[in-house]
């Protein structure tokens, strides 16, 4: 086991660049979003965040070889490949996914922006566990350290650091997959196609509702948060914060439940009887089962791959 | 003609009845009584209006019409058989309910879908229930916006759309409650035309009257869930001293009338009840030469997906003024509240008292301005009245004594003195209003800014509320589409039109410029023309 050393000043300098950048693109980003769309005040922001709920389809009507799929096909064969990438052991395979994973992405044609976005969400867990896994996965024969000149008591796995990286690999195809999956086709049409694929019907319809008034609820959220933020309530770790928010959310329990009954009621009154009425077909042809076996494939190429790991062995960049 | 305090003998109709109610009473689980022995028929097409103060049962009535509460005591008859759990399907299907939210009604991912959920429960076939989907989309002027979410919809629309979704169903009976409450006066207008060519039986609960005075043939009042009158609708209206003694008297209302151009009606009752907005007095020493309290230049404001809230606004609001935002729904009223009370900030200058409003002092804004939300309960965050009304002067910094005395203070202003400790969840809607009135009144702030005070309430509580607003001398910003409220509150109107200023002028230059209300979504021609019918109505009662 011969340990890599590197100076101190080598981390100092990577670490201020990539702090650097990162104030440099927010800083950015700020300047953009204050040119474009003015910006909000902090009690704005803070209601915000609180409500801040990304939808999951568009209400767009793009087209896209995804947009025509069968969604029970494209369900089913997503989650066996997004399932199959999760095993993955080597970076070959885990890297043939990413592709494939991006390219479908760009082919969906849902904004970036939206992907973006949802990386974005990931990338602080993420970002924690290539910071900390390198320090906490226990050395095995065979691993290379690293170690900081002059800062003995730190001492940094590379395996944990690869491994921690292969994670995140599989985390971003995963993401990835999601936006042909879920952003292209309504949400409701999704679950129709969920529940053909054996899921039980009450679960579908209780992410349906909870889909429907999520947004609902988000609204009175930042209502009652303005309402007390003008009265110049601001979060703070008192005991006075503790008990007014603690109103809070006795005060949206009781008007969610309260719109609970009244939706109950209104659905009654319109014949509800325990089901939502289909309003979706499916009609399987012939190019979503080709699609479907070109996913599961690709899937099962990937998984072959990887079981035959003795080979990528050698050709992994750290082992 | 006038009526005792004492329940009447229901009318008696030759045509087949849809409902007869005997001796219906409701006693909910916690003990009190919304309902005690109302006996009534509806007839079939019958237009009426179930009207009576916040908390007299009506909306009970019109859940037990409907089958989703079952009466404690008491029969009801449907279509000639009595209503029993076997019946209960059948009656729902014939019988459709509006609630007043209308994100009740509006459970699915797409507008489409949720006017197909009925037709396709009660078996209508897939093709007809898409024809009757089209039909009422159309009816409702929402056909474009069919595969829309019901959350990207103004509320205005949504009202429409569901409405259509209850439509859909083909219902004999349609029962709605408080249709009318938030909407514009384009809405409103909207909503009354499809209802008008509605031929089955209609209940319409609703506090204004005006609304239902066209639509409307026959009223039903309750009090403290009794039926008190029965009769006809006009007649109800016709007679002040019975609609005082009901809490339904809106004849305040008429200030608003008075002002309008086409005013015909040669004895003006309500002459002597207010003053017209066009001789409101303008505060003294509020002129050009002194620092203006509030000032806005060229100022936007832009949403997060992009849509413009406010663009290049530039108008300023001096001390003691009291000015009206007016525009149709999504005009960008509420938005412009929402940035002089510094929530929100966009691009552009914005001035308090002098200094630009940024860092600490828009932070602190809240100390010199408030708001009131048109939603009473967007603000109760409190379990009883005492702690709902202290939130805001703790936050102030203030304790002990000198609280209890504010508080104290508050609740008299607005009449609620000795229910300090009543849970804010059980006072009825009106109470609800001046509750959030006075927890931002004991704040004292400079200018007070009133998101639409009206919705939801009785005539006696909207009149209570303007007598409690009008005695106010603070800097005054209301918002709302009520044009009484606006005429005897305020002396200068700013009219917005998709995020712009279109108009600055005198409360009554805009009153008597039905021109300058139509083109901005804010014609009220409908509501002149009921006062003056009513008013020729009370006119001729000796």
């Amino acid at each position: 086991m011969t340990p890599i050393v590197v100076p101190w000043s080598w981390i100092v300098l990577g670490l201020g660049g990539v702090a650097g950048t990162v104030l440099i693109t927010l800083g950015a980003l700020g300047l953009r979003r204050r040119k474009r769309h003015g910006i909000e005040s902090v009690p704005a922001a803070d209601a915000e965040a609180l409500g801040a709920l990304p939808e999951l389809d568009l209400s767009e009507t793009a087209s896209s070889v995804f947009h025509r799929w069968d969604p029970r096909f494209k369900i089913a064969s997503l989650i066996i490949f997004s399932f199959v990438v999760v095993s993955l052991h080597f970076w070959p395979p885990l890297l043939l996914c990413l592709g494939l994973a991006a390219g479908a992405s760009a082919a969906a044609r849902t904004p970036l922006r939206r992907a973006s976005r949802r990386l974005g969400a990931m990338s602080g867990f993420l970002l924690m566990l290539l910071i900390v896994m390198p320090v906490t996965v226990p050395f095995h024969e065979g691993d290379r350290l690293l170690l900081i000149d002059g800062l003995p008591i730190l001492t940094l796995n590379l395996r944990g650091l690869e491994l921690a990286a292969r994670i995140a690999t599989k985390a971003v195809v995963v993401a990835l997959i999601m936006e042909p999956l879920l952003s292209t086709c309504p949400f409701s049409v999704t679950l129709a196609a969920v529940h053909r694929l054996g899921v039980p019907l009450v679960l579908c319809q209780m992410l349906l509702l909870m889909y429907r008034y999520v947004f609902v609820f988000r609204h009175e959220v930042q209502r009652m948060w303005v309402g007390m933020t003008v009265r110049g309530f601001r979060s703070r770790s008192g005991w006075e914060t503790m008990a007014s928010l603690g109103s809070f959310l006795g005060m949206l329990f009781v008007r969610s439940m309260e719109r609970t009954q009244r939706v109950h009621e209104a659905m009654l009154c319109r014949g509800y009887t325990g089901a939502f009425p289909t309003t979706v077909r499916f009609d399987a042809a012939p190019r979503d089962w080709a699609w479907a076996a070109f996913w599961i494939t690709a899937a099962g190429v990937a998984f072959i791959l990887d079981r035959w790991g003795s080979v990528f062995r050698a050709l992994s960049p750290i082992s | 003609m006038h009526w005792q305090a004492a329940p009447v003998p229901p009318k008696t109709f030759p045509e087949s009845l849809v409902f007869d109610l005997e001796d219906v009473s409701y006693t909910y689980p916690g003990g009190s009584e919304a309902l005690r022995g109302v006996s009534m028929s509806v007839a079939h097409g019958e237009k009426i209006a179930l009207v009576g103060q916040n908390g007299s049962g009506k909306t009970t009535l019109a859940k037990i019409l409907c089958g989703l509460i079952s009466p404690t005591r008491g029969r009801i008859i449907f279509d000639g058989r009595p209503v029993v759990r076997e019946e209960l399907r059948h009656l729902r299907r014939q019988v459709g309910i509006l609630f007043q939210d209308p994100d009740d009604h509006l459970f699915c991912q797409r507008l489409l879908d949720d006017v197909l959920f009925g037709p396709l429960n009660y078996g209508v076939p897939m093709d007809r229930a898409l024809e009757t989907a089209d039909r009422m989309l159309e009816l409702v002027g929402l056909k474009d916006q069919a595969l829309k979410a019901p959350h990207h919809l103004s509320y205005g629309q949504r009202k429409r759309a569901a409405l259509a979704a209850i439509l859909a169903c083909d219902p004999s009976v349609l029962i709605l409650d408080e249709p009318t409450a938030n909407l514009d006066a384009k809405n409103t207008e909207k909503l009354l035309e499809v209802l008008s060519g509605f031929s089955g039986t209609l209940l319409c609960i609703s506090h204004d009257l005006l609304f239902l005075y066209e639509l409307c043939r026959r009223a039903v009042v309750l009090q403290r869930g009794a039926l008190h009158h029965d009769t006809d609708f006009d007649a109800l209206i016709a007679h002040r001293p019975s609609l005082r003694e009901h809490g339904l008297d809106f004849t305040f209302r008429f200030r608003c009338c008075m002002d309008s151009p086409a005013q015909d009606t040669p004895e003006n009752p309500a002459a002597a009840h207010g003053h017209p907005a066009s001789l409101r007095s303008t505060p003294e020493g509020c002129g050009a030469s002194r620092t203006p309290l509030m000032e806005l230049e060229d100022y936007s404001f832009r949403y997060a997906d992009g849509t413009w809230g406010l663009r290049r606004l530039s108008f300023h609001v001096h001390e003691g003024e009291r000015i009206a935002l007016l525009g149709e729904n999504g005009a960008g009223k509420s938005t412009l509240a929402s940035v002089l009370v510094g929530i929100r900030s966009g691009f552009g200058t914005y001035r308090f008292r002098g200094e630009v409003v940024r860092g600490r002092l828009r932070k602190d804004l809240w100390r010199h301005v408030g708001i009131v939300f048109q939603d009473s309960m967007d603000q109760v965050v409190s379990s009883n009245v005492f702690d709902e009304v202290a939130f805001g002067l703790k936050h102030l910094g203030m304790k002990g004594a000198d609280l209890r005395r504010r508080v104290h203070e508050a609740l008299a202003r607005v009449g609620l003195e000795g229910m300090e400790n009543r849970v804010p969840h059980h006072l009825s809607g009106g109470e609800k209003k001046r509750l959030s009135l006075a927890a931002v009144l004991a704040m004292d702030p400079q200018v007070l800014i009133l998101d639409e005070p009206t919705a939801n309430l009785d005539p006696e509580n909207e009149e209570r509320l303007l007598k409690i607003l009008d005695e106010l001398r603070t800097t005054l910003i209301l918002i709302s589409h009520d044009l009484c409220f606006v005429s005897a509150l305020t002396d200068r109107a700013l009219v917005l039109h998709q995020g712009c200023l279109v108009e600055d002028v005198p409360t009554g230059q805009f009153l008597m410029d039905e021109r300058l209300q139509s083109r901005y979504g804010v014609d009220v021609t409908y509501h002149h023309r009921c006062c003056r019918h009513v008013l020729a109505m009370q006119a001729q009662w000796p």
